[in-house]
């Protein structure tokens, strides 16, 4: 057969666009494949579940990035805007000021304003703040647990496999729908 | 004899340098700031406050026994110094050696009791109020406080009853057939009344023969005493974490008192009970966090800090008595000396 012509025979016009077309279908169905994969891919992202987190500091010293993209939140619908709040003052502090000795953040992540005698707001300042999960430790242990770590996407490269999510040794991270990213606290129990 | 000065041969100029590098990278290893691998850089660290001072320590305990509910709430003391406890749908009379004498089913959930000189026993439910015989007969159910109400302390003073709403965030004043009479503790400032920050529901009262109320403020981290009408007299009390002060966000969680006055206080997160002279003065630990490590670790668990907690009674003799609702026993403690 023609397009069967064997090594030294010269290649015919027919058996050079049958190779051609094979190539460019093969190339297609390539091209195809890795749009499909990449789009699934895409439709995926890391998610920290509050309920695992063991607050065990690797989210601050395990990401790629230099500043962690784990950032602590909060649910303000929990919090009790304590005084006395153990997630933003060292135990025991000398006083219930904003010292940076009475403070628990290494990083002064943390703002505390006055509400309304006796309460105060507690806001995180994520640029500041490394995901080390020292004031969600100390909320969850003698507060309401309104402090919690969650992977913020704007700042998140979404590794194939994640640096955190390998060493996290409460099997916390996750994937979740893009549509759903975030794994929140809320008051219903 | 050594010269005093010799040329350094290549290899051996090389040689010392790799030892040097060698004992320098040694060094850093042994004392570089960076923590060994496994260890949390950022642990929040309380251990220290798990040890309670052996000379703060007033009293040991001489009992403890299964009060035999899976999920008790508060405890009180009747005339004869027998116990009551409220969990699930009944209250359990106990004698102080843990023996059962009565166990009488109520309608729902008992969270709180009050046990009068007579024998009567007030059962706090979710929004009301219930009065049974000395045998748990049960002789009257008051009306419904309201939606948002949820009882979690009583106290008895000779003609009246008051139930502590965590709530209503309102200690509720009563006359023994069930009349409503008023609220105490709502914020007033023209009265001077600070209001109660109730967080987590652990508002408690109790009522002593000076004629005061002693109401916890959790989120004030005080206690409050209060005249019957309402009026606010005095408070006492701060937020810390050392043994003379209240810890955590919400603190203290119960209070009961003394014959001569004195306060005995119950305390969650770090879980302990303490005495205080009638003006709130730090007097002794009755038992410290060693005593309950179970509901120490059920404030450590992975959501937040409102499984844990401890509740004392006090008899007409000055006895005390500490339900662990943790661990759902009851330990008898006497005082030292």
């Amino acid at each position: 057969m023609e397009s069967n012509s064997k090594p030294g025979e010269p290649l015919t016009r027919r058996g050079f666009f049958r190779s051609g077309a094979r190539v460019a279908a093969m190339t297609g169905i390539g091209g195809l494949v890795g749009a499909l994969s990449n789009a699934t891919a895409k439709t995926w992202v890391w998610q920290i579940d509050p309920s695992k987190c063991l607050r065990c500091g690797n989210c601050a010293t395990h990401c790629v990035l230099e500043q962690s993209a784990v950032k602590c939140v909060h649910a303000y619908a929990i919090c009790g805007y304590c005084n006395l709040c153990t997630g933003f003052f060292q135990p025991d502090p000398n006083a219930l000021s904003t010292g940076a000795e009475n403070q628990l953040c290494p990083t002064d992540a943390i703002r505390r304003t006055f509400v309304e005698d006796p309460y105060y707001e507690y806001v995180i300042d994520e640029k500041l703040c490394i995901g080390c999960a020292k004031c969600v430790q100390g909320c969850n242990q003698f507060g309401n647990g309104s402090l919690f770590l969650q992977i913020r996407h704007d700042r998140c490269v979404n590794c194939n496999e994640c640096a955190i999510s390998r060493e996290c040794p409460g099997d916390a991270f996750q994937r979740v729908p893009v549509e759903q990213p975030y794994l929140l606290k809320t008051t219903r129990r | 004899m050594k010269k005093e000065f010799e040329f350094v041969d290549r290899r051996e100029f090389f040689s010392t340098l790799a030892r040097g590098a060698a004992l320098l990278g040694l060094a850093h290893v042994a004392l570089g700031d960076e923590p060994p691998k496994g260890l949390n850089p950022f642990a929040y660290d309380v251990a220290r406050f798990s040890k309670t001072d052996p000379k703060l320590i007033g009293y040991d305990e001489v009992g403890r026994w299964p009060v035999g509910f899976s999920e008790p709430k508060r405890m009180a003391a009747g005339p004869d110094g027998q116990l009551y406890v409220c969990g699930e749908t009944s209250v359990r009379q106990f004698g102080r050696s843990g023996v059962r004498h009565l166990d009488f089913i109520v309608g729902e959930q008992a969270r709180c009791a009050a046990v009068d000189g007579d024998g009567t026993v007030y059962v706090g439910l979710r929004d009301h109020v219930e009065v049974y015989s000395a045998t748990g007969v049960r002789r009257a159910s008051w009306e419904p406080v309201g939606k948002k109400a949820w009882l979690t302390g009583l106290a008895l003073s000779e003609s009246e009853v008051f139930a502590a709403d965590s709530g209503g965030r309102a200690v509720l004043r009563y006359d023994k057939t069930g009349k409503f009479l008023g609220r105490i503790g709502d914020k007033d400032p023209e009265r001077n009344v600070p209001g109660f920050i109730v967080p987590s529901p652990f508002l408690d009262v109790a009522f002593h023969r000076d004629g005061l109320l002693r109401v916890n403020n959790p989120g004030r981290h005080r206690v409050e005493l209060y005249t019957p009408k309402g009026d606010f007299e005095t408070a006492w009390g701060e937020a810390g974490f050392g043994v003379k002060s209240f810890c955590g966000c919400c603190n203290p969680i119960a209070i009961d008192v003394l014959p001569d006055g004195r306060a005995v206080t119950c305390e969650k997160g770090i879980p302990r009970v303490k005495i205080s002279s009638a003006t709130g003065e730090f007097e002794s630990v009755v038992a410290g966090p060693e005593s309950f490590p179970e509901n120490a670790g059920a404030c450590s668990d992975l959501n937040d800090c409102v499984h844990g907690g401890l509740d004392a009674a006090v008899d007409a003799q000055g006895r005390i008595s500490i339900l662990d609702i943790v661990t759902r026993q009851v330990a008898i403690m006497k005082r030292r000396g």
